[in-house]
């Protein structure tokens, strides 16, 4: 069984690591330049900024399904994903932050704007910061899975806000393909989707791979926990 | 800076990041897989 399952693990990861590979090709070799108010080359930053949002997104919406699983059931499991989740959306969504004003500087010239995007995106990654830290910091763990699932679900109510904060406020931040209209709205020709849609695939499966390797040690954890606590029982006994 | 060098710096930043988060899931791996074996010794130990 838990061969089985490392085995899944590993066929991700070198799934998540070939597309990827594919989608750099695509990225580097397909895509063609932009114009040069979306920053020329430098927007080929895009083909892994949105991917990372779109990772960050899936991540916390993760986070919410789990918690609102574990308060629901009590199941360790659910507390393992939410806690997984949050910690790999945390990761993709500081590489939204970081690469949004590599792109920014050169193209506005600023690298930060406080607009509703870009602010929505912060107070997001310090939401689940601050879960992380909830629970990373809390004495005894097993104590951290409640007060950390309700703030992974009310933490939840900003990822629509970020997503719609560029429709709804006056943004400097550019809108994005959308499902109903993916070249229009975003000026992306075929070879450039074919990039982007690569990249988001390769994106999504190297987070599952992320999240299988960090549930798994969770559960590696709560294992030791359990052994340890028999062992003290055994010595106090 | 011209465009590429900030396209380049981006990029190797996020490949750098998720290296360094994928090495702490490795130590971290480590580090418990070394825990779990010494607790399990010592549970053998009691056993016998």
């Amino acid at each position: 069984m838990e061969a089985a399952s490392r085995s899944r693990l590993s066929l991700l990861g070198a799934s998540a690591w070939a597309v990827i590979a594919g989608s750099l090709y695509l990225i580097f070799f397909v895509a063609r330049e932009a114009a040069p108010e979306m920053g020329g080359q430098l927007q080929r930053i895009f083909y892994v900024h949105v991917p990372s949002a779109w990772v960050a997104y899936i991540g916390f919406a993760m986070v919410f399904v789990g918690s609102i699983a574990f308060l629901r059931t009590g199941q360790r499991r659910w507390d393992l994903l939410a806690h997984g989740a949050a910690e790999v959306g945390v990761v993709f969504c500081s590489l939204v932050l970081i690469t949004g004003p590599i792109w920014a500087h050169p193209v506005w010239g600023t690298w930060w704007q406080w607009d509703a995007r870009l602010t929505s995106t912060l107070v997001l990654w310090l939401t689940y910061v601050g879960y992380l830290l909830l629970r990373g910091l809390a004495t005894d763990p097993s104590r951290a899975g409640k007060p950390a699932a309700v703030l992974g679900i009310v933490g939840f109510v900003n990822v629509p806000l970020v997503h719609f904060s560029v429709y709804w406020w006056r943004t400097l931040h550019p809108s994005g393909p959308t499902p109903a209209n993916p070249t229009e709205a975003s000026g992306l020709g075929g070879p450039e989707l074919a990039a982007f849609f690569t990249a988001l695939l390769g994106f999504s499966l190297l987070a599952a791979w992320l999240l299988g390797l960090r549930v798994r040690l969770g559960r590696m954890a709560d294992e030791i926990d359990e052994l340890e606590t028999n062992q003290a029982v055994r010595v106090a006994g | 800076m011209s465009n590429l060098t900030w396209l380049f710096i981006a990029f190797s930043v996020v490949w750098l990041a998720l290296g360094l988060y994928l090495y702490s899931l490795g130590a971290r791996q480590r580090a418990l897989e070394r825990r779990l074996e010494a607790l399990k010794q010592s549970e053998q130990r009691h056993n016998l």
